[in-house]
């Protein structure tokens, strides 16, 4: 039975505490950053950040201002079409594991042509991987496969101090994530479960998707 | 037409979604492989405090070899259960910066750039200046002519990195030199 993740959007306060053990666990370094105006940082997912907040502001109808945290990261889709793509150019390029169903990008993702690693990227719904210029792999979340292979919690999951994160088996976490929508539905009733049959990483969003990222869901 | 994310998306789908190369007998075993060696595998687990707020969060510091090879909340400790804010997530880096002063640095009056000493001269200099400081400013009478026993010219600086025992003594010592200044930063 393969993993699942339950990231409630209503619980995170974007401390960022997942992005930066995400960073630590991997040794990825620093980046140069530099005050953009709003405290999404760096901008975007990069190789040096498998995981990242993102934050969006907008104005309701009553003038109020509504502020909304993603903590985006690759949905280990349960039939993901990077990996498919990439297949088509270089077998093995990608794999998903079928134990945890993680997909993963491996070292052969360097042999994939320009175009070829450009397609595999702009095949993802969800806008993940990303292209390392200097080791011309692609990287992305790998769910922390080293930590859940002998059973310990992506290192995200562990960090998160609101409880916006739950990781676990999927037959185990579907049943919270649907209590959940249905508790977290009085005080918002246009929340919804983001692609929750298609993908390992389930976002309870309580507004519209437009309202966190634009590709926060793809349905 | 232009191809968009979507409109590729949708194509491939289309396509592939009942035949994945993985049906096709591709050996989908090495997840394993790519799994590789833990990094804190064989590693020593000492408990320590997260440094900065009042919070206090424990963590697991992974030593092998007498290096610190990764950080993480300890999950048996009741406040924080294993979860860290993004400082304490960001523990190990405090250890490997290239930022990380290793030795004090002297900035002197007027001078705009910084010199490197050595911890004698540093804790000499120290004890020269608050000897000085005190000798000059120490208030023994206030205006009424009561015992106050009173410096003013120095503030004590606490910080959220010194443990509670530390604290104490830090505490003690500004009093027994007679500083009224006491302050506190919890969170930087």
């Amino acid at each position: 039975m393969p993993k699942t993740f339950l990231i409630d959007t209503t619980r995170c306060t974007a401390c960022r505490g997942c992005q930066l053990a995400c960073k630590e666990w991997h040794d990825l370094p620093a980046n140069e950053t530099k005050q953009r105006g709003s405290h999404q940082n760096p901008p975007d997912l990069n190789p040096n950040n498998l995981k990242i907040v993102r934050f969006h502001e907008y104005l309701d109808t009553k003038g109020d201002v509504v502020w909304n945290f993603f903590p985006d990261q690759c949905r280990h889709c349960l039939i993901p079409v990077c990996k498919d793509v990439a297949d088509m150019a270089v077998p093995g390029a990608m794999i998903r594991d079928p134990k945890t169903g993680a997909v993963l990008t491996t070292e052969k993702t360097a042999e994939l042509a320009p175009e070829d690693a450009r397609a595999v990227i702009d095949a993802c719904p969800y806008n993940i991987p990303r292209l390392d210029p200097k080791t011309k792999r692609l990287t992305k979340c790998d769910m922390c496969i080293d930590r859940v292979s002998v059973g310990m919690q992506p290192i995200c999951v562990k960090t998160c101090p609101t409880g916006t994160m739950v990781f676990g088996e999927r037959e185990e976490v579907l049943p919270v994530a649907l209590k959940r929508l249905e508790k977290i539905k009085t005080r918002f009733p246009k929340a919804f479960l983001a692609d929750m049959r298609d993908v390992s990483v389930i976002y309870l969003l309580a507004d519209d998707k437009e309202h966190y990222y634009e590709y926060a869901a793809f349905l | 037409m232009k191809s968009t994310r979507r409109s590729f998306l949708k194509g491939v789908s289309a396509g592939i979604v009942c035949l994945t190369l993985g049906q096709l007998g591709f050996d989908l075993g090495d997840a394993h492989a790519y799994a590789g060696k833990l990094k804190i595998e064989g590693a020593k687990e000492v408990i320590s405090v997260c440094p900065f707020c009042s919070v206090c969060c424990q963590i697991i510091a992974y030593v092998r070899d007498g290096r610190l090879v990764a950080t993480e909340g300890d999950p048996d400790f009741p406040v924080n259960e294993g979860a860290l804010c993004a400082k304490g997530a960001a523990l190990f880096t405090m250890y490997t910066s290239r930022h990380r002063l290793e030795k004090p640095l002297y900035r002197a009056p007027f001078s705009n750039h910084w010199v490197e000493k050595d911890w004698e001269w540093t804790l000499n200099e120290i004890a020269r200046r608050v000897k000085d400081a005190r000798d000059q400013d120490m208030i023994l009478k206030n205006a009424k002519g009561q015992t106050v026993n009173r410096l003013e010219s120095i503030f004590a600086m606490g910080t959220s990195h010194a443990s509670n025992e530390e604290c104490a003594v830090i505490h003690q010592a500004m009093r027994g030199l007679g500083v009224v200044h006491m302050d506190h930063q919890a969170r930087v």
